[in-house]
């Protein structure tokens, strides 16, 4: 039996699964104290389940404490960043186009040295050990135990980065060291940067990992826990303490797995309908499809494997105009409970339209009497035209594509969307974060830049794919299980005529799983 | 003498995106660096191509290479500036002014960080008056401008220095020499007067870049509101008529790498069904847009595609299912009108089988 835990901002979700079973759900305001919250989550469940501590095989959590802390900029530590790529890279140097409020919360200590690689594989400088032991000896001078560590093309060739961790650990033995290489992809700034808050929340992951850790010891819960990552993948709990960056958008990931799931579609369109807007996002082949722009995280420019989610701007809680023939942007959130119509408020809701249709009884129907036939009509159009649109921009091509309602608002569908081969509203779909954790599977992920040239296509994805196994079963993942998820080839520009970006990700089903 | 400061910069970006017609990479590392140095070093000087005295030392310089490889390698703070210094050295004169070759992307802002800190003008006005990807292609050499002696600087000061007999050798031999330099170099080429500067530059592209960035960056919405104070900012400059050729959704992108050039085509279906859909031929930029079977606009003539939602320009390499864009046709500078210009310029020299026939003369 699973469990899985999602705590977001606003909403603690909890449920258990025996297979794809689901025995119990529970929804919940997020606690403050995140043992605490954990801990009521696991009693409700249990409860709901009838579940003995040693009936759970694996408990898994999604978290939003790691996004909230850089969004919020608390609990960061004091960071250093180390780059290796002189001489190039002057012109733009560690941190400097971060909002100066973050920036000065890790403490601006930026050193930038000799080394790195280039596109072919050369030495950009080798490394040079006294400028190194400089370096590190004015770092353990101001006592800082964060420390960043980015190297050119470190991605293709990360030995830099590793022999400069090695020379950190000799001085600084409690060091909290990030290496670029194992956190982002190409794109040196944007790598730099994940390393740099990846780093900063260091000893924060370690307070949240102990807190979940000693809520599973409370209710004698002795069994693997993990916590889900961007891609829809797993790390384990001490995984997490080292690369608590890796959970930033595992809120929305888990929403669309945990979709996949309840339907048991694995292409399709996600809607989650909430309160203030509407989250489309996209599953392919189970997996949510990852965006090919730059992440902001808190004002901070970032290349995390991040789904590719479209919000717009329609909720439960949208306020329509008199007409009828616009509906949001504005919405009155959670405020819905007391200022919809049904709910006895004065504000005209897509939720009231709903219930002035006949379609759901929702408060007090009375209350929408007076709404007339023609605006319900131009409103509850409006809705689907919003929604429709938005499932249009973000289906992968032009035939209709399965759409899957999720969320609190999902009631405002009703009619048929013309994107939509159909649609369907699963049951359970409020708790559909916890599911999407408690599913997560193990991944691996390599990125190269290869010249066909130099070897031939299919060893070169064979030799890629190999690497990404390997990196799958050190995370967690049973051997066997693992398959090829995805294989993308990006030409590049300028360069030689099979110059490509390779990037290949394996998942594969949890060892302890597979042996229990 | 106007100026372009620190402050520009980002509005210089966004309007040099427009007019890069879907090349000219990610601007956003360009816009970094150059921000930096002219908070550093103080505005770059302006000058008209009409105030440049005619015996001027004028000198062309920009980035060649892998927009790709910039991503790890950053820009080194004085690269550009080295190669300035450098071909000073080798042609034993002093310059008294740098021009950019290209003011479609990145290669924008490049010779006014050289500017800033070596206290000459940049002159305002660029080698293209958009972004095409070959040397032969820019205005220069067709005012009868040599390529060489052109000084090539990598990031770790080795330098090399090229002569060739020819506009198209120099691209063959700079492009190999990028890519034996570490995947992108600065160039300081197509040495010539002030006089031939005035005669061969594209006039005022840089101001009007800033200007058309800065129209697109403040209004940040719908391109349909602001669709008549566009054509009226192009108007009274170089460039010809601006149409309105499409709107419509990405429904179709697919791109190859042949003979160095990202290669490939695009589809757009019009949100109006009694449109026929509406195809982009890429090499590196856009080249032809054509409605069913009929050519609506051509390079040498600017195609340039904005999210219609956003106003803001939309690079090939971005390009995706489902993005709803405006596409505007808008008329060359009159330096690329003449046979020998669209001998190099035109679809036949992209190897594309149609001449080229003027935005105006099309329905």
């Amino acid at each position: 039996m699973k469990i899985g835990i999602d705590v977001g901002g606003t909403h603690t979700d909890a449920v258990v699964l025996s297979g794809s079973e689901i025995l119990a759900t529970h929804k919940a305001l997020t606690s403050s104290d995140v043992k605490e919250g954990i801990v009521n989550a696991l009693d409700a469940v249990m409860f709901g389940a009838s579940l003995k501590p040693s009936d759970v095989s694996a408990v898994m959590i999604g978290t939003t404490h790691f996004t909230n802390a850089v969004i919020e900029r608390k609990h960061l530590s004091c960071t250093a960043i180390i780059r290796a790529c002189l001489p190039t890279g002057t012109g733009i140097p560690p941190q400097c186009d971060w909002p100066e409020d973050i920036a000065n919360s890790l403490g601006n200590h930026v050193y930038s040295i000799k080394g790195g690689h280039t596109f072919s594989g050369d030495e950009i400088h080798a490394l040079d050990d006294v400028e190194i032991r400089s370096v590190i000896k004015d770092i353990a001078h101001k006592g800082i135990e964060s420390i960043a560590v980015a190297a050119a093309f470190s991605p293709m060739n990360p030995a830099h980065e590793v022999y400069i961790a090695n020379k950190i650990r000799a001085e600084i033995p409690n060091a909290n060291i990030t290496l670029s290489h194992e956190i982002g992809r190409l794109g040196l700034l944007e790598r730099e940067n994940a390393a740099l808050l990846n780093a900063a929340l260091g000893s924060l992951a370690d307070t949240v990992v102990s807190s979940m850790k000693q809520a599973l010891i409370e209710r004698q819960i002795d069994c693997p826990f993990f916590v889900s990552q961007n891609d829809g993948t797993l790390m384990s709990a001490d995984y997490i303490a080292n690369y608590p960056a890796l959970t930033f958008a595992s809120g929305p990931t888990n929403s669309l797995r945990g979709a996949a799931m309840l339907s048991q579609i694995s292409d399709a369109i996600v809607v989650d309908i909430g309160g203030t807007t509407s989250d489309v996002g996209v599953l392919a082949n189970g997996f949510p499809r990852e965006s090919n722009s730059f992440i902001d995280v808190g004002g901070i420019r970032t290349n995390f494997r991040m789904p590719d989610i479209m919000a717009i701007g329609v909720g439960g809680g949208s306020l329509v105009s008199a007409d009828g023939t616009s509906v949001g942007p504005k919405s009155v959130g959670h405020r819905l409970v007391t200022e919809g119509l049904v709910f006895g408020g004065n504000q005209v809701t897509a939720t009231d339209i709903v219930v002035a249709a006949g379609l759901h009884s929702i408060g007090d129907m009375q209350k929408v009497a007076h709404l007339k036939p023609e605006m319900i009509e131009a409103a509850g159009d409006e809705m689907h035209r919003l929604i429709d649109d938005a499932i249009d921009r973000m289906r992968p091509s032009d035939d209709p594509v399965p759409v899957i309602l999720v969320g609190g608002g999902s009631i405002l569908v009703s009619q048929q969307l013309n994107s939509a081969s159909k649609v369907v509203c699963p049951e359970h779909a409020d708790v559909a974060n916890a599911i999407g954790a408690a599913i997560a599977q193990v991944g691996g992920e390599v990125e190269s830049i290869i010249s066909y040239s130099k070897i031939k296509r299919e060893d070169a994805i064979a030799k890629s794919t190999q690497e990404a196994k390997d990196k799958a079963v050190l995370a967690g993942a049973d051997g066997n299980s693992l398959r090829v998820l995805d294989v993308e080839e990006t030409p590049m520009s300028y360069m030689d005529d099979n110059a490509v970006r390779l990037r290949i990700k394996v998942v594969g089903e949890l060892k302890q799983l597979v042996e229990s | 003498m106007k100026q372009i400061s620190a402050k520009d910069i980002k509005d210089l970006c966004c309007g040099a995106a427009f007019l890069a017609t879907g090349g000219g990479g990610d601007p956003y590392v360009s816009q970094l660096a150059a921000e930096r140095l002219l908070e550093k070093h103080g505005p770059a000087n302006l000058m008209a191509p009409e105030e440049i005295p005619d015996d001027f030392n004028v000198v062309s310089i920009g980035m060649v290479g892998a927009p790709t490889v910039t991503l790890e390698q950053l820009p080194t703070e004085d690269e550009a500036v080295k190669a300035f210094d450098a071909y000073e050295q080798q042609t034993g004169r002093k310059i008294d002014a740098v021009i950019p070759f290209e003011v479609g992307g990145g290669n924008s802002t490049i010779p006014l960080t050289v500017a800033a800190v070596r206290g000459v003008p940049c002159i305002d006005g660029d080698g293209m008056g958009r972004a095409l990807p070959e040397a032969q292609m820019m205005t220069f050499p067709l005012y009868g401008v040599k390529p060489t002696p052109a000084v090539l600087m990598d990031s770790w000061g080795n330098s090399a220095v090229l002569h060739c007999n020819d506009p198209l050798t120099f691209e063959k031999h700079i492009r190999a020499m990028a890519v034996a330099m570490g995947g992108m170099i600065s160039s300081a080429e197509h040495g010539m007067t002030g006089k031939q500067a005035s005669e061969a530059a594209v006039p005022k592209t840089i101001s009007f870049a800033t200007k058309l960035g800065q129209l697109l960056r403040n209004h940040n919405g719908s391109i349909d509101a602001i669709e008549s104070e566009l054509i009226s900012l192009f108007a009274n400059t170089q460039y010809g008529a601006v149409k309105r050729l499409y709107t419509g959704k990405v429904v179709d992108s697919e791109r190859k790498i042949i003979g160095g050039y990202d290669v490939g085509s695009a589809a757009l279906q019009s949100f109006d069904a009694n449109l026929e859909p509406m195809t982009l031929l890429i090499k590196n930029e856009y080249l032809v847009a054509k409605v069913g079977d009929q050519v609506v606009a051509s390079v040498p003539d600017l195609i340039c595609i904005v999210e219609q939602e956003t106003s803001r320009p939309l690079n090939a390499e971005r390009m995706r299912y489902g993005q709803r864009v405006a596409v505007f046709g808008i008329g060359c500078t009159h330096h690329y009108r003449t046979e020998a210009a669209l001998k190099v310029t035109s679809p036949r020299a992209f190897g594309f089988d149609m001449d080229y026939v003027a935005l105006e003369d099309i329905r």
